[in-house]
């Protein structure tokens, strides 16, 4: 087992949204950046998007869902132009977004396209993480992170505008409104309306208009909805009090703004016209994709600037979300860890932090506190994988280790007995040492002890097999999937 | 750290004294007129300032300070007095200067090694001076020196510790309790042999290829103080090799530094290190040849 010091992983971004479908695939280099006597710390030191698809239009069948072929064929036909398979694909991520999300069958979607795609690529939905994804995809956490200060990430698609909150490259906060850009289809040729999505009619209701598949509509029209929109976001940013229009097309808990935002970027296909604004936008121009997101994006440009919000440019625009999913997914873990590979790969196991202040001294508390925190998950004869997560950097003495892995054990052991794994995500770095404190009780279980992660009660967890010669892990730390609620 | 709990516990006493009569309030004395007291007489300690104090004024962004500070163990941001560094820096430097020059006059204790179950020996110096002056003969071990380690330790083993002063015996007292057990822990579950670990005082690195030979190991870890610094002065490191003897190079030592709480902690550290003994072991080699064979 050797410590390369350079590996590369290929990994794939897929985004399924609304109105487009995207696929990229990137190299992702990962380095041990600690200087040579020092115990090695691998870290991914470089992101190279090397294939970016075309925008497709999302398929969608007569009854309304996903067409689950034409996307499997599209994805087919961008792995052969890519000029790579599905088989050297390390990691990376498919997202289901918007509008897409809420179809019935887009979650057997996502998961068949994961499969397809790689052994450890990851099916996400649901807005929260995709606000994560898109703000980092758009380099909206990395502004955050270089000026030292909070960034609001907006990323609106067609269904949906996903607010991503960024401090110090920390993602810390995130919602995701029901606004989107193609609500709203327009055909261009006839300026008749050819369809109105559900949460449209309550942004029509809003601005008291009664608009129906046929209807003619008018440039002034289109422009009320449009600032209506706007206003939504501007309100769930914080200015003045939530409208219950804003209320209602919220689909997540609304941002906590217990701080300020310094600084506000917009990604995501409407974004192309926030930043780019045509001062005499006419109908044709506005619906030039059957929509109404070019307008959608000029009048955002035109609130945001006489409410003088301050403005910065993404990265990246219609391929935020994509670019976050096949490059930003992926973490690797501390670099001294204990993993056997034979249970590895595993996906979507839950997370239980079994104490939220600091870890207990004595083995029987520990063990009672994880026996507890996996009761809140399963019941005592259907048991699964779990992982438990123990944050904090408090400092641990080998003999408080020691105590800790016997603990951890005790209250593991029904999990152990049906035959699962030990699976524990340390924030300390302290993962080797307690995992061969456990592989010293007990050698015939198998153990997976990653560190220097930080979970949270409610994360999902993905942790593939081991890299660099057994030094690291990668891992896609997930919060909650398809936790978005429906309207 | 220490600091800032000290002054919560002398504030919240006030505060207690006051809230019950015994102290007269126009008498309160304020934290920095208590400073400027103990600055003025030389029987109190000083108390210093909390190291992540943040002394720029005016900062247009504090958060962004906060963070920097956080990033690194140096002094930045310390903020000044005219052209000069503040009095308060000025006293933590020399604090940690004093710590840092303790570490190398101090002895490793021998209550320390009784707990640890460490026997000691010494090199051919005569004492601190001379071991200070002379780094040549910290390497060297007596005929006597060695007859006692192969009377009272162990021949044969797969591997051998030693722990070595070297320039601090501050760092060994602070790292060995969680560092040594984690390394044999990690030996004894790959189904590694291991000799009685013993102390030596007044070693240098080179000492470990009088010793290797002598207890016909595999593998010699060496427990050894490194030279302090004003970051800290418990920092320690390993240094290993594949059967070291008078022909073995530096080159053909492995080692891993900053070995502390505040750099790679002890007892991760320890863990660590049975994985590279594992791969010598595995290998027959050390130093840059290992390091070769991982690329």
């Amino acid at each position: 087992m050797g410590t390369s010091n350079l590996q590369i992983i290929q990994s794939v971004g897929i985004d399924i949204g609304t109105s487009t479908t995207q696929f990229v695939v990137s190299r992702l280099t990962v380095k041990n950046v600690a200087p040579g006597s020092l115990v090695p710390r691998f870290a991914i030191t470089d992101k190279e998007v090397t294939y970016k698809s075309d925008i497709h239009f999302t398929p969608i069948d007569s009854n309304n869902r996903v067409d689950a072929d034409k996307i499997f064929a599209l994805i087919r036909s961008e792995f052969n132009r890519a000029g790579v398979s599905p088989e050297t694909i390390d990691t990376g991520a498919v997202i289901i977004t918007g509008e897409t999300a809420k179809k019935e069958n887009a979650r057997s979607i996502s998961a068949k396209v994961a499969g397809f795609a790689g052994d450890f690529v990851v099916a996400t939905a649901g807005g929260k993480l995709e606000s994560i994804i898109a703000g980092k995809g758009s380099g909206a956490s990395d502004l955050s992170r270089r000026d030292y200060t909070t960034v609001a990430n907006i990323d609106i698609g067609g269904g949906t505008a996903n607010v991503g909150i960024f401090k110090n490259g920390k993602a810390l906060d995130s919602c995701c409104i029901n606004v989107g850009g193609r609500l709203l289809q327009v055909d261009q040729a006839t300026g008749r309306v050819i369809a109105v999505s559900e949460p449209m009619k309550s942004i029509l209701d809003d601005c008291d208009l009664g608009l129906a598949v046929g209807d003619l509509v008018t440039l002034e029209i289109l422009g009320r909805i449009c600032r209506r929109m706007s206003m939504v976001i501007l309100e769930c940013l914080g200015t003045g009090q939530l409208s219950p229009l804003a209320e209602q097309l919220l689909m997540t808990a609304p941002l906590r703004l217990d701080y300020d935002i310094d600084t506000v970027m917009v990604s995501g296909g409407v974004a192309d016209h926030v930043y780019a604004p045509c001062p005499s936008m006419t109908l044709a121009h506005a619906t030039q994709y059957g929509d109404i997101g070019p307008l959608f994006g000029m009048e955002l440009a035109n609130l945001f600037q006489a409410r003088t919000v301050p403005m910065a440019r993404p990265t990246e625009t219609i391929r935020a979300t994509v670019i976050g999913a096949g490059a930003q997914t992926v973490d690797v873990s501390g670099s001294t860890i204990l993993a056997d590979d034979e249970v590895l790969p595993f996906k979507n196991v839950p997370v239980a932090i079994p104490f939220s202040d600091t870890i207990p001294r004595d083995e029987t508390t520990i063990a009672k506190g994880v026996t507890r925190s996996i009761e809140n998950f399963y019941e005592k004869d259907s048991l699964d994988k779990i992982a438990i997560g123990l944050t904090g950097t408090q400092y641990l003495s080998f003999k408080e280790i020691q105590v800790l892995a016997r603990g951890l054990l005790k209250g593991l052991a029904p999990i152990i007995q049906a035959g699962f794994p030990v699976i524990i995500v340390l924030e300390a770095d302290i993962g080797k040492v307690l995992g061969q404190s456990m592989k010293a009780i007990n050698s015939r279980m198998n153990i997976v002890c990653v560190d220097q992660l930080l979970v949270t009660e409610g994360d999902y967890v993905d942790i593939g097999k081991s890299i660099a010669g057994g030094t690291v892990v990668p891992v896609v730390i997930k919060s909650l999937v398809f936790e978005t609620k429906q309207i | 750290m220490d600091n800032q709990i000290e002054k919560d516990i002398v504030e919240s006493v006030l505060a207690k004294l006051l809230e019950q009569g015994i102290l007269n309030p126009s008498a309160k004395p304020t934290q920095e007129a208590a400073n400027q007291n103990t600055m003025d007489t030389d029987c109190e300690p000083v108390t210093l300032e909390p190291m992540d104090f943040i002394g720029v004024e005016n900062p247009h962004n504090p958060e962004a300070l906060k963070m920097m500070r956080k990033s690194t163990p140096a002094r930045i941001l310390m903020g000044r007095a005219g052209a000069r560094q503040r009095t308060a820096s000025l006293l933590n430097f020399q604090a940690d200067h004093a710590a840092a020059v303790d570490a190398v006059f101090k002895d490793v204790s021998d209550a320390f090694l009784a707990e640890h179950n460490l026997f000691k020996v010494k090199t051919i110096v005569k004492d601190k001076d001379e071991y200070l002056m002379k780094p040549e003969l910290g390497k060297k071990l007596s005929e006597e020196t060695k007859r006692e380690i192969l009377d009272k330790g162990e021949k044969g083993k797969q591997v051998q510790i030693i722990v070595v002063d070297g320039l601090s015996s501050t760092s060994i007292e602070a790292n060995i309790a969680d560092v040594m057990p984690a390394l044999i822990q990690g030996l004894e579950t790959q189904g590694i042999t291991v000799a009685k670990p013993f102390f030596i005082q007044y070693g240098r690195v080179g000492v470990m290829d009088d010793v290797a030979p002598l207890v016909a190991c595999d593998v010699i870890v060496e427990f050894i103080g490194e030279r302090p610094g004003l970051i800290t002065a418990d920092s320690m490191s390993a240094y290993m090799a594949y059967r070291p003897d008078h022909n073995t190079v530096e080159a053909e030592r492995t080692v891993i530094s900053n070995i502390h709480r505040g750099g790679t902690p002890p007892a991760e550290a320890g863990a660590h290190l049975a994985t590279v003994v594992k791969k010598m072991i595995d290998n027959k080699v050390s130093g840059v040849k290992l390091a070769e064979l991982m690329r």
